[in-house]
């Protein structure tokens, strides 16, 4: 098969009923492509007939690959796996669920065109029960905020990006909604476009309640990841700071304590906080120096990053159809 | 090459040679290729003579030593590497099942089938043994969200690739089914009769079952929270720092309308040592997720089955 341009990564679980309309919609917009494209479906360990159908859909689309993966790895891993296996210069990312519009994707590319390195969807109007879309509003506010991206819908499964901005992204956990933040550390240049969003037609939404713990740690992470795995003692230092002063705060007090003859319990009860602040403070600074140490001995070094964001300049795709 | 017998041997076990018998016959009646690794580990005199014997009986036999006593995973590593067959089966000492229970095994290793583990339904050892390890798999069984019901067996069957694709060190040895069976692959549990069992018995020491609760507190931490330390840490830590948070403030609120005297509190300690408590799990966590991040990304997270 000639060397596709476009490579459209579709992780499923449990979407029997979608596929076929999700691939012959894809198919539709891609009559209008002009350059060669490929979809891959990533079967994430489906328990239903996700995989029979891709099989049945395959004889009729050559620009259609399945990856069948052994076990629910979860959405994220399912993308990354498609991304392993993507081709194109140019990866597309969707729901399975058919709430995104394979037809927005001409849209996201032409975005592309003005010199971006991600492109992410936006869904102006959330066709979501409201008890998702509310505290999807707070977590995206709140990862506006702390990364940096200032995007306005980080959930939205539809993106795209250039291929080589992918490779520094090997995203682990649930972390597919911070794909632009990771990729920011790197230089890359984001943006966003407004897309299309179609109520669920088939199936159960496969998010539970719990998710908000989750995303909260994730953002966490996010943060500690992006402002900090270069220098993570800094992190630390800066967080046991406060306690220092705690301490210090403590100190002075047991001392006063002491010279003005305050009672012996309140001596011992300043001493005591004092010495409990030290302990968390000095706790973060090791800590600190160890995170320092994992990252030395890892081969991921901050210059490495920045090289896989290295932008070719032509601007037109190298591998189109003439 | 079918089938690569894979022998960990960390004990003298007189039943060692009559069942490489029996297992040579079944192999040979079913005329499948075969090979069998012998891997001494930490081995005393004895078992080395043994070995030697049966090395002298058994033509194509292959033998290995490992230069200090290793963990099992070690010992299986080693046997694997040196083995071409495309399925695997492992035998630990001691643990010695029926002819009729070795035709059924292999047997059920079928095209559907990745795993096969061995399960002693009818015990014939004593039945405090039999309790403490129900104990033990009812443990790993909820830990694990599996439903392997003897772990302990050491009899297991593996296709080539279920080895190549699960890393195991250490004490996760024992919980290889479980692991595989996480990762997708197909695992059966078959029914077997075994023959006395003479290896350790009774109550055995206690360093023995802290190892054994250990290893499965790995089990579950591995398994769930490898990838995402942080929601492991900070759901401890925001509970310590609650806590503590909860009464620290309800004695700073004391004193400010009540007027009790904080320097007479000895519960504001307990409030504050919480507090740090809290700091300090929740930071580990942090530096788990940095571990995650800097090292977790060479193995990919997902396993391809196959691709069309």
């Amino acid at each position: 098969m000639e060397c596709p341009y476009l490579s459209i990564v579709v992780p499923l679980y449990n979407e029997e009923e979608s596929v076929e309309e999700l691939v012959s919609r894809i198919r539709e917009v891609g009559r209008s492509f002009r350059f060669p494209y490929e979809i891959i479906l990533v079967d994430d360990g489906s328990t239903d007939g996700t995989w029979d159908a891709i099989q049945r859909l395959k004889p009729g689309n050559p620009e259609l690959r399945g990856i069948k993966l052994r076990s629910n790895c979860g959405q994220t891993p399912a993308m990354v796996a498609g991304f392993d296996h993507a081709k194109g210069e140019i990866i597309v990312t969707l729901d399975g669920d058919l709430q995104n519009d394979p037809a927005d994707i001409p849209i996201l590319l032409d975005k592309m065109k003005e010199g971006f390195d991600i492109v992410s969807g936006w869904r102006v109007n959330r066709k979501d029960h409201s008890s998702r879309v509310l505290p999807s509003k707070v977590a995206n506010a709140i990862i506006s905020r702390t990364t940096g991206v200032h995007l306005h819908d980080y959930g939205c499964s539809l993106k795209a990006y250039r291929a080589e901005c992918i490779t520094s992204l090997k995203a682990y956990g649930e972390m597919h909604r911070f794909f632009p933040a990771l990729g920011s550390m790197t230089g890359a240049r984001i943006t966003e476009v407004a897309v299309n969003h179609h109520p669920r037609k088939h199936g159960a939404s496969k998010y539970g309640f719990d998710r908000i713990f989750k995303v909260f740690c994730d953002i966490f992470t996010i943060n500690l990841i992006s402002k900090f795995s270069s220098n993570p003692l800094k992190g630390f230092a800066l967080s046991s700071l406060p306690f220092f002063m705690a301490a210090l705060f403590f100190a002075v007090l047991s001392f006063a304590a002491v010279a003005w003859h305050w009672t012996q319990g309140k001596a011992l009860f300043f001493m005591v906080s004092s010495a409990l602040s030290v302990t968390a403070a000095v706790h973060l600074v090791v800590l600190g120096l160890l995170a320092e140490l994992v990252v030395n001995v890892s081969d991921l070094s901050h210059t490495q990053l920045m090289k896989i964001t290295k932008k070719s300049i032509e601007g037109e795709p190298r591998c189109r159809v003439k | 090459m079918k089938y690569s017998i894979i022998f960990l041997v960390d004990e003298l076990d007189p039943g060692l040679p009559p069942f490489i018998r029996t297992l040579r016959e079944v192999l040979t009646w079913q005329k499948e290729s075969y090979e069998i690794i012998l891997v001494a580990n930490g081995a005393g005199r004895e078992t080395q003579m043994q070995i030697e014997g049966l090395l002298a009986e058994h033509e194509g036999l292959k033998a290995f030593e490992l230069s200090c006593k290793a963990p099992q995973a070690t010992a299986l590593r080693a046997g694997f590497e040196e083995s071409r067959g495309e399925i695997i089966m492992v035998c630990g000492s001691h643990q010695q099942i029926s002819r009729e229970s070795l035709v059924e095994l292999m047997r059920s290793m079928d095209d559907s089938t990745d795993v096969v583990n061995s399960w002693r339904a009818e015990r014939t050892d004593s039945s405090f043994n039999q309790l403490q390890s129900r104990v033990y798999n009812g443990l790993v069984r909820a830990v694990s969200r599996s439903d392997m019901h003897d772990l302990s067996s050491a009899i297991k069957l593996f296709r080539r690739q279920v080895l190549e694709e699960v890393e195991i060190y250490g004490n996760l040895y024992r919980f290889l089914p479980v692991l595989a069976a996480q990762k997708g692959f197909r695992v059966k549990e078959v029914r077997c009769t075994h023959h006395q069992w003479r290896g350790k018995t009774g109550l055995v020491g206690p360093a023995e079952y802290i190892e054994r609760i250990v290893d499965i507190f790995t089990l579950y931490f591995i398994t769930r929270f490898a990838r995402k330390p942080l929601r492991f840490f900070s759901l401890f830590g925001l509970v310590f720092s609650l806590t503590g948070l909860a009464v620290t403030g309800t004695v700073f609120l004391q004193k400010l309308f009540l007027g009790y005297g904080i320097g007479e509190r000895p519960v504001f300690l307990l409030g504050m040592f919480l507090l740090v408590l809290g700091v300090q799990v929740a930071s580990t966590g942090l530096l788990g997720e940095i571990v995650a991040f800097t090292h977790g990304r060479r193995k990919p997270q997902y396993n391809v089955e196959k691709t069309i």
